[in-house]
């Protein structure tokens, strides 16, 4: 590549914006077509050097050529103005707010398809696309999106692919929702989950009157920043149900510890992905648990595990990018020499998830080690891609202790 | 776009994996059915739909992952400090090896609980405890030695423990210890009923925030006995989901658990490091570095990886230090190394866990400090590393300083490394303390005359007759007429500073303590009842100009009871008054970074 065509883009790119005041460009990416290819190229100075990055993965090819010719002012122009707003891939000249967002998300995929899902993560054309989704998004970003956004890039750096392609999959329907005219009553539900409810549309929810319910599990959550989003699990102590109580950073929910038991005089339940959210309107709360509540949650909990599996498939089938299913379950029996197992009464076994909550997973451990018997625990369900595991958040004894882990 | 309808799922997950752009191997078009000249967007779509498709069908297809049931491996692989030393290889518990829980010699043990880590030195009295419940050996020498050593033991990171032993030991000092455990049930019983009152709408005010700050410290050094309604309650406070408590009151509920040991904080505290910043961070790093629990290590170190603020990487690297992983111990040196080192006291307690012989020197620099606490946590620091080359820097200080305050600090240090090098099977350093500063000065002969001390008595007597009338009025004028008939008699002004901190007009107390101080310091620091009276009205009266928002004095206040000898003071006091200090300190440097 040409020294002297990069020193220029470098010039041009150092002289962008620093003349008006409003701030220096540090990085340009833009969708270059050459040699009938369009690739998204992105170019950005680095303490004082130029870095040329191409979703073909040549660094030198035409299409990063072209790119620099253009910001280097070389290429024939009809004016000499800097360059307008980037084009999307997908751009038109008038777009409503939804179909740039669904122009967005497919962006989206694109970029990650382009550069695949092992080297998305350090992919500035990924960051560009990402950014383009959050700024395209309605302000501030609706919790659904910015939970998948938190949970595509945790996938994106453990470069799990069936992850990432079950994340991009339930974008890739939002985004079809969003460019639907008419969407019915599916589509509407599948909008909302994601991005709250919307003007003109009905909120789908569903009101709960008197109910008892007992907070089992908490945990922070990250969204488009870390740890922007605390999900409280509510477990209703009649039906087993569980809902969660999704506190964004700063905002106020429910008060009261975890665990607590919660009287629920009103509530509204949002229909969305598993398991459902909740919003709590009229509340008693109590930082001690009854033995008898412990006793209604042992009752109410799942026995069959193959019920937890299809339940969980089912829940992931529906919403394959927002759904985060969280479990009740009463082992039959658990084996605890050197490591967990817990079997139904059928015999099929439940495994913990050991990628996540390492501390907690370490303390179920010792815990049982010291001689604990769970009659009871509860927690989040992920899989292993063909296997169902379940990461503990809390346990409960035939005693009726509870334990948060 | 016809889409082929068995197409090759390995390739799919190649292209997927490796990217659709600049892929050599395989063409994803073909295998998706798609024409050559496909736009990369439509391909993508089609290609992550297939494979999504594939992966949900999957799920729970099996019962079992190979990998799923085994147990995950206990820790990371961290720097290990390499300390073979006695104390470095003598684990709290477990049969084999070298164990505190094998130890029987009481020497050893005694030992050991003046120069262990925090960890061992719990152990130490837990092993005690159990040689001490064996009735036979009560009249031993030895054992009455051990008994001596715990009634005097002043040890404030062992509150509980000591607390615990010292109610099973017979004579005064049981008898106060039971006393105080009585006391701790009362205050419990109230404060619990003051929680459920809060939760169930019948009050606004948090109960252990509206309690004066050595009864809370009292409270809480007890928490692994409270009731698990009382735990929820403080782990709701901690977690900031209480609704009312500030965040000032939060961050000093949390430094009020510093040496707290109950598992059941743990997820609040983890929730802090998780989602807070700041001074909440730090914080809830330096209680969690004192809990024994398997979550507290992995999220420590989580969160040491992933932060980028000073304050807490140095306090998480104290806390990871305290659980035998030294991954900060660079940054924390490299920090003292510093030539004005910009949080010079939390690096110091950081290398209190941190440090190894290697680096007495670069904490025994900091005995010269200006600043009197940080010099005072050099000396703590330098017993927590017992390397016996700081002995002659300690001893060069002792001499040279006019602090009591860090004067008491280096007799402790000298006491804890004399105590290691004896376990070392070092020779013993027996510290003469007369060949050290703070010579008793001699007596002079008293200047006053026989009828001023005769007078001085009587006026002094009805003093203490008007006070039992309750005319304080009066008995202040008696105490006042008394001290002035004699100028180094320090007994009337105690007299008048115990009056009105009895009444708690704290005040008041004040200026008659200060006169005392200055007549007859020594009188004060070594007497427990008149330590504990002053240092309560310095740190009461700190707290009401707090509440008026007058911070700078409180800061006075706090600073100045601290220069003094304060070891025979209770240690609740002592550690809420250290805690404020610091909480005042942050305060006035600016650095209390806002919970985001």
């Amino acid at each position: 590549m040409s020294t002297r065509l990069r020193e220029a883009a470098v010039q041009h790119l150092r002289s962008l914006g620093t003349g008006t005041g409003e701030g220096a460009v540090r990085r340009l990416t833009m969708d270059v077509e050459a040699e009938g290819r369009v690739e998204m190229v992105t170019l950005s100075l680095r303490d004082g050097e130029l870095q040329c990055v191409c979703s073909d993965a040549r660094n030198d090819g035409p299409h990063v050529l072209a790119a620099l010719r253009f910001v280097a002012g070389l290429e024939q122009r009809e004016d000499s103005s800097p360059p307008g707003p980037i084009a999307s891939a997908a751009g038109r000249a008038e777009q409503s707010p939804d179909q740039e967002l669904a122009s967005a998300l497919d962006d989206l995929l694109t970029a990650i398809t382009r550069v695949g899902v092992e080297k998305a993560q350090y992919a500035p054309s990924v960051d560009a696309a990402l950014g383009r989704v959050v700024s395209t998004a309605p302000q501030p970003t609706p919790s659904g999106l910015g939970r998948f956004i938190g949970r595509l890039q945790h996938e994106l750096r453990s470069a799990e692919l069936h992850r990432v392609a079950r994340l991009l999959q339930g974008a890739s329907e939002l985004a079809d929702a969003l460019r639907a005219e008419a969407p019915g009553l599916e589509l509407q539900q599948r909008l909302s989950a994601w991005l709250g409810t919307r003007p003109g549309s009905l909120p789908q929810v569903e009101l709960l009157y008197d109910r008892t319910m007992i907070e089992v599990g908490r945990e922070w959550l990250s969204g488009t920043e870390r740890a922007s989003l605390e999900r409280r699990y509510l477990v209703d102590v009649r039906s087993g149900r569980v809902y969660r109580e999704d506190r964004p950073r700063n905002a106020s929910a429910s008060l009261g510890p975890c665990p607590r038991l919660v009287q629920v005089g009103l509530a509204e339940v949002e229909t969305g992905p598993c398991p459902q959210r909740i919003r709590v309107l009229q509340y008693e709360v109590r930082p001690e648990v009854p033995a008898e509540s412990w006793q209604q949650l042992q009752q109410v909990a799942v026995r069959s595990f193959a019920e937890v599996t299809e339940g969980y498939r089912q829940s992931v089938q529906a919403s394959p990018s927002l759904a985060e299913p969280f479990a009740l379950v009463a082992p039959y029996r658990i084996e605890r020499n050197g490591v967990f197992k817990a079997f139904d009464a059928e015999g099929r076994q439940l495994v913990l998830n050991r990628s996540e909550r390492r501390g907690a997973v370490l303390a179920f451990y010792a815990l049982l080690a010291e001689g604990a018997e769970p009659a009871w625990l509860a927690g989040r369900l992920t899989d292993t891609g063909t296997t169902v595991c379940i990461t503990p958040f809390a346990f409960g004894t035939r005693d009726l202790k509870y334990t948060r882990l | 776009m016809a889409h082929n309808l068995e197409p090759d799922l390995d390739t799919l997950e190649l292209c997927l994996r490796e990217g659709i752009a600049g892929n050599e191997y395989a063409d994803p078009r073909e295998a998706l059915g798609c024409s050559a000249d496909t736009d990369d967007s439509e391909v993508a779509r089609a290609l992550v739909r297939l494979v999504a498709a594939n992966d949900l069908e999957q799920i729970g297809t099996q019962s079992l992952h190979p990998d799923a049931a085994r147990h995950p491996s206990v820790r990371p692989p961290t720097e290990v400090l390499a300390d073979p030393s006695f104390l470095g290889r003598l684990s709290t518990s477990g049969d084999q090896g070298l164990s505190v829980e094998r130890i029987d010699d009481v020497p050893t043990l005694l030992a050991v609980l003046r120069a262990g880590s925090r960890r061992q030195r719990r152990a130490a009295l837990g092993r005690l405890r159990e040689r001490l419940a064996d009735r036979r050996l009560l009249h031993s020498d030895e054992v009455r030695n051990a008994i001596q050593t715990i009634a005097e033991l002043r040890d404030v990171e062992l509150g509980f423990e000591l607390a615990e032993l010292r109610a099973e030991l017979p004579g005064a000092t049981g008898r106060a210890a039971r006393q105080e455990h009585e006391h701790w049930k009362r205050l419990a019983q109230q404060t619990h009923s003051e929680v459920r009152a809060f939760w169930d709408g019948q009050s606004n005010v948090d109960a252990i925030r509206a309690l004066p700050g050595d009864q809370r410290a009292l409270l809480l050094m007890r928490v692994s006995e409270l009731p698990d309604a009382m735990v929820h309650h403080i782990t709701a406070i901690i977690e900031g989901s209480d609704g009312c408590v500030p965040l000032e009151s939060r961050i000093g509920l949390i430094t009020s658990l510093r040496y707290a040991r109950d598992p059941r904080l743990v997820p609040a505290l983890v929730a802090v490091l998780e989602a807070e910043r700041g001074e909440l961070v730090a914080s809830a790093a330096r209680v969690l570095g004192g809990i024994d629990d398997p979550r507290v290590q992995p999220a420590l170190a989580e969160r040491f990886e992933r932060s980028f603020v000073a304050e807490e990487r140095i306090a998480l690297a104290g806390a990871l230090g305290m659980h035998g992983d030294c991954r900060g111990l660079g940054e924390v040196r490299s920090s003292l190394d510093e030539d004005q080192p910009q949080l010079p006291l939390q690096a110091l307690q950081a290398m209190g866990s941190l440090g190894s012989p290697e680096h007495t020197d670069l904490v025994a620099k900091f005995l010269d400090h200006a600043d009197a606490s940080v010099a005072i946590q050099a000396a703590r620091t330098c017993a927590r590393i017992g390397d016996g080359r700081a002995l002659d820097e300690l001893t060069d200080r002792y001499n040279s300083t006019s602090v009591p305050a860090l004067r008491a600090a280096i007799e402790d240090a000298l006491s804890a490394i004399a105590a290691r090098m004896e376990l070392r099977g070092e020779e013993a350093v027996a510290i003469d303390w007369s060949e050290v500063g703070d010579k008793p000065a001699p007596q002079k002969g008293s200047r006053d005359s026989v009828p001023a001390i005769v007078l001085g008595w009587r006026d002094y007597f009805m003093a203490r007759l008007w006070l039992l009338l309750g005319r304080v009025t009066w008995a202040i004028a008696r105490f006042e007429s008394s001290a002035a008939r004699r100028d180094d008699w320090a007994v009337p002004l105690i007299g008048i500073g115990m009056a009105f901190a009895r009444r708690e007009q704290y005040a008041l107390a004040l200026p008659a303590f200060r006169r005392a101080i200055e007549v007859d310091r020594p009188r004060i620091e070594r007497n427990p009842i008149l330590v504990r009276a002053m240092a309560k009205s310095f740190l009461h009266r700190a707290e009401q100009v707090e509440s008026e928002g007058r911070q700078d004095v409180a800061r006075g206040l706090v600073g100045e009871v601290l220069t003094l000898d304060l070891r025979r003071a209770p240690g609740t006091v002592r550690f809420e008054l250290q805690r404020k200090h610091d909480v005042l300190r942050r305060e006035k440097a600016g650095d209390v970074d806002s919970a985001a």
